[in-house]
């Protein structure tokens, strides 16, 4: 077997590093003149912004965790994220014109159980009729990455939908009225969710018996078997997981900006590939896969701020890709993670 | 559960002198009446009774598809029987699933191990019966911990519950499985080819263990092809061939003439007439053939032989002794460590498959449904299967499926293929069928060397008659052929020089009129029989 040569943690701070030396590269092309610019950028308010930005990168790629961990490849997460952002505002519009109450919250709630119904489907076809998982998983992408602009024209008349109200900002009592870091603590639902579904997720998988079974059903789903756990109930719990999360994700993504975009790529935009990638990269970790996901976000953050910058003499376009670049050379470095052992592969049990 | 018995009795480690009967309070542990396992077209076991005695240990030996591994499977609970009964402690049972056999206490450590890698030993011992906290939501590891690590140290295991399965020896994985049957609690153990895997040391160190369990109340059930195992550690020893019971005999009165006698059978199913040899040139010559496993271990330690035009050599062996690996490095699908293969006196070692095909290598692979033929296609393009750059059938990239229909329409025709249909699939034939049509396709080829691997494996009798004849053909037509064979009776009647591979290693090659049946059996097993006169084999000396 081969061992990695750079480890995951090393490949994280080669991550940040570069990340680091973008800063400064932007600041030596540009000029002097822009270092202040840039530095300004980087403050409590751009970490909130990048906490928000992580809600979908991070609950896409926990959710392809749990899914891949069973042993069922879920490349569908992009896909169930569109379906969750279109599902919240398509509620939330339902409910009401005039978003008040509880409304945005019953919305949330049924885009989750939306996208949960998607993996639902997604789960059958891969595990009771033996699709193939990437073939299924292209599937949901592709359905929802029509369906969603197309059910927007039937709705709205166009892909993009009205703006339908967002989230209300909560606020940490005491530490929001701190100095500095004050930013950091008034936050929507999301970013909420988000700080506790990591350790959530690392303790489901590493201190529970689910997450043992879970395990073992990825690894070696006929020892499971044999043990007398059904192999089948484990990946049907781990796809649909990966549904809720997502759905989580993509509600949060919607419902923090209050409107559907589903022009080009959706308002979604690769995210759910970024988080694939992402968890890739924290080895199947959720910690691992929430800092590589904050990451991303944080790159995401800056150049959205640096395309702002007044007399930045750089293409917006360009700038836009700096976070894709960034998974490229990230993956290029960390490229040794090891996949479950039966990821990928039906199981049927012999008796 | 008691505590551990006295561990200064000397006698514990000498089986021979075991007390059974003290221990054997009233009903047998195990006992099969009458069992019969029928499969469609086969019977895997007829009418075999045998019984257990508590805190035994039994060995159950036989050749390879003698019905040893189906019988366990039907005591597991895996199969049903088709008919018969399974009594435990003089109860009858019917087990639906493993999970029923487990609730009576049966216990299978199977020969592939149920581990999963990246788990450690404690977490797998507890998989699926995890101690728990908090009403089920979390795992008590530290419990499962030392619930491992006690039963470890009551039954002597030297193991530690906190490594990774992927981080510890067979050995030790082994014992893994034995623990995870006890914590389930397993009263009667059946292993699997338990040795199979392990190295001497650990062969000794499974002794122990096994010795220690039946010291505190469990009974043992080994699968076992190898004599001296069974008579080292067992108490009784049944013996299995084609699916029948043969015997059962006490270990201490067994010896191995009698025990290979039994395994291997007198009678003789099929007479074949044999024109005398007429051997020509050496057409294959494999010098200190190297060849290491997947797993990278070396299964072929230094074998050399030759084949001559006219000769059937016949390579006889358990199975998993090396022969695949043989094979395939000869075949060219598989590279060898060290060693050459020389063809018609041309170094071959390290040839593409397609230039051993084009020099005249004709191979009829061991699993025919993996390496012989493409299940889904029809016949006619599984007859050009590995020839389809021959020139005969084709120029450069082209196919001529004209030629091929017409050569496919022979091999049909002359071998006997049914049904007679170019375009009906490998998946609708039976196995004898697919057996013959590539055994055609690969002989029609007029080749100048026809490796044959397990030829009539899994084959109706009336097709084996058919191959044997065939091979029989090419001998008396000046072919040379290398004819491998788990079955005894089929090696020692066709060959005409018989190499006998144990352990990686060609430890005889006799004339088959030379040795008994019983002097084979002794071979394959890895002992030396008293009675064969060592000068007519060219026996391997160790180095």
């Amino acid at each position: 077997m081969n061992r990695p040569t750079v480890t995951r943690r090393q490949g994280l701070a080669i991550g940040a590093i570069l990340f680091g030396l973008l800063l400064v590269g932007f600041v030596i092309d540009g000029g002097r003149a822009l270092l202040g610019d840039v530095a300004g950028v980087i403050s409590a308010s751009y970490f909130a912004a990048v906490f928000r930005f992580t809600v979908p990168i991070a609950f896409a790629a926990m959710g392809g965790i749990f899914a891949e961990k069973t042993g069922v490849i879920n490349i569908g997460l992009e896909g169930l994220l569109i379906i969750g952002a279109f599902s919240a505002v398509a509620a939330l519009w339902g409910l009401s014109a005039t978003p008040v109450g509880a409304n945005i919250w019953v919305a949330f709630l049924l885009a989750v159980l939306a996208s949960t119904l998607v993996a639902l489907l997604f789960a059958t076809v891969c595990i009771d009729f033996k699709a193939d998982q990437i073939i299924a998983g292209l599937a949901i992408w592709l359905i929802a990455l029509g369906f969603a602009p197309f059910a927007s024209i039937i709705i709205w008349d166009r892909t993009n939908s009205p703006s339908v109200g967002t989230f209300p900002v909560w606020e940490v009592p005491v530490l929001a009225d701190l100095p500095t870091v004050g930013p950091l603590f008034s936050a929507t639902l999301p970013v909420f969710l988000l700080v506790l579904a990591v350790p959530f997720s690392w303790y489901l998988l590493n201190r529970t018996t689910f997450g043992k079974w879970v395990e073992a059903s990825g690894e070696d789903p006929k020892s499971l078997d044999t043990a007398g756990v059904d192999v089948r109930r484990i990946r049907y719990a781990g796809v649909l997981l990966s549904g809720v999360y997502c759905g989580i994700g993509g509600a949060g993504l919607a419902l923090n900006t209050g409107q559907f975009v589903g022009s080009g790529d959706t308002m979604v935009d690769g995210r759910g590939w970024i988080g694939l990638t992402a968890y890739l990269i924290g080895n199947y970790n959720p910690i691992g896969a929430f800092l590589a996901s904050f990451l991303f976000a944080a790159l995401d953050a800056l150049q959205l701020q640096l395309q702002q910058i007044a007399g930045f003499e750089v293409s917006s376009t360009l700038v836009g890709i700096i976070p894709y670049v960034a998974v490229v050379i990230v993956l290029t470095f960390v490229g040794r993670t090891r996949m479950p052992s039966a990821a990928g592969e039906h199981y049927e049990s012999d008796e | 559960m008691g505590e551990s018995t006295d561990p200064g009795d000397p006698e514990r480690h000498a089986p021979a002198t075991r007390d059974v009967a003290a221990r054997n309070g009233g009903a047998p542990a195990v006992r099969l009446e009458g069992v019969t396992k029928r499969f469609p077209g086969v019977v895997a076991n007829d009418d075999v009774d045998f019984s257990v005695d508590r805190g035994t240990i039994h060995a159950l030996i036989g050749e390879n598809g003698a019905g040893k591994t189906t019988l366990m499977n039907v005591l597991y609970g895996l199969y049903e029987p088709t008919e018969g009964t399974i009594r435990i402690g003089g109860e009858p049972m019917s087990f639906e699933d493993p999970g029923d056999a487990m609730d009576a206490g049966i216990g299978m450590i199977h020969q592939h191990f149920m581990l999963v890698d990246t788990m450690t030993v404690a977490e797998n011992v507890v998989l699926g019966n995890e101690p728990t906290r908090f009403g089920g939501l979390l795992t008590d590891e530290r419990t499962a911990v030392e619930e491992t690590r006690r039963l470890a140290e009551r039954y002597g295991f030297d193991i530690d519950p906190t490594e990774r399965i992927e981080e510890i020896s067979v050995g030790e994985q082994q014992r893994v499985e034995i623990l995870k049957t006890l914590y389930r609690g397993a009263e009667i153990l059946i292993l699997d080819e338990p040795t199979a895997v392990l190295t001497p040391q650990e062969v000794d160190a499974l002794y122990e263990i096994l010795t220690e369990l039946i010291d505190q109340g469990k009974t043992i059930i080994f699968i076992t092809h190898k004599l001296g195992e069974a008579l080292h550690a067992a108490d009784e020893i049944s013996v299995l061939r084609d699916g029948k019971l043969v015997g059962t005999v006490p270990a201490a009165e067994a010896t191995r003439e009698d025990l290979a006698r039994m395994m291997v059978g007198k009678d003789v199913l099929l007479e074949i007439e044999k024109p005398a040899a007429d051997r020509g040139s050496t057409v294959l010559q494999v010098s200190d053939m190297v060849v290491d496993d997947d797993r990278g271990i070396p299964a072929v330690e230094g074998v050399s032989f030759d084949v001559h035009a006219g000769e059937i050599f016949g390579i006889a062996g358990v199975d998993g002794n090396g022969q695949s690996e043989l094979i395939e490095a000869i075949t060219g699908l598989r590279s060898p460590e060290s060693g050459t293969v020389a063809f018609e006196g041309a170094d071959m070692t390290d040839l593409p498959r397609r230039k051993r095909i084009e020099a005249g290598m004709a191979y009829v692979a061991e699993d025919r449904q993996k390496r012989s033929l493409v299940m889904a296609y029809d016949l006619r393009r599984n007859g050009v299967l590995g020839c389809q750059r021959l020139p005969t059938f084709g120029e450069g990239l082209w196919i001529d499926w004209d030629r091929i229909d017409g050569y496919v329409d022979t091999v049909i025709e002359e071998y006997d293929v049914r049904p007679p249909d170019p375009g009906a699939t490998a998946h609708s034939l039976s196995g004898g069928n697919q057996q013959k049509f590539i055994v055609g396709r690969e002989f029609e080829r007029d080749p100048s060397l026809v490796i044959a691997a397990q030829p009539t494996r899994g084959v109706d009798i009336g097709s084996i008659e058919f191959i044997h004849e065939r091979l029989l053909e090419l001998r008396s037509d000046g072919k040379a052929t290398l004819l491998v064979s788990s079955k005894l009776d089929e090696v020692t009647q066709l060959s005409d020089r018989l190499g006998v591979i144990h352990d990686g290693q060609l430890v005889a090659v006799v004339r088959p009129e030379d040795v008994t049946d019983e002097d084979l059996g002794l071979l394959m097993a890895g002992e030396r029989p008293t009675g064969l006169d060592v000068e007519s084999a060219r026996v391997r000396t160790e180095p």
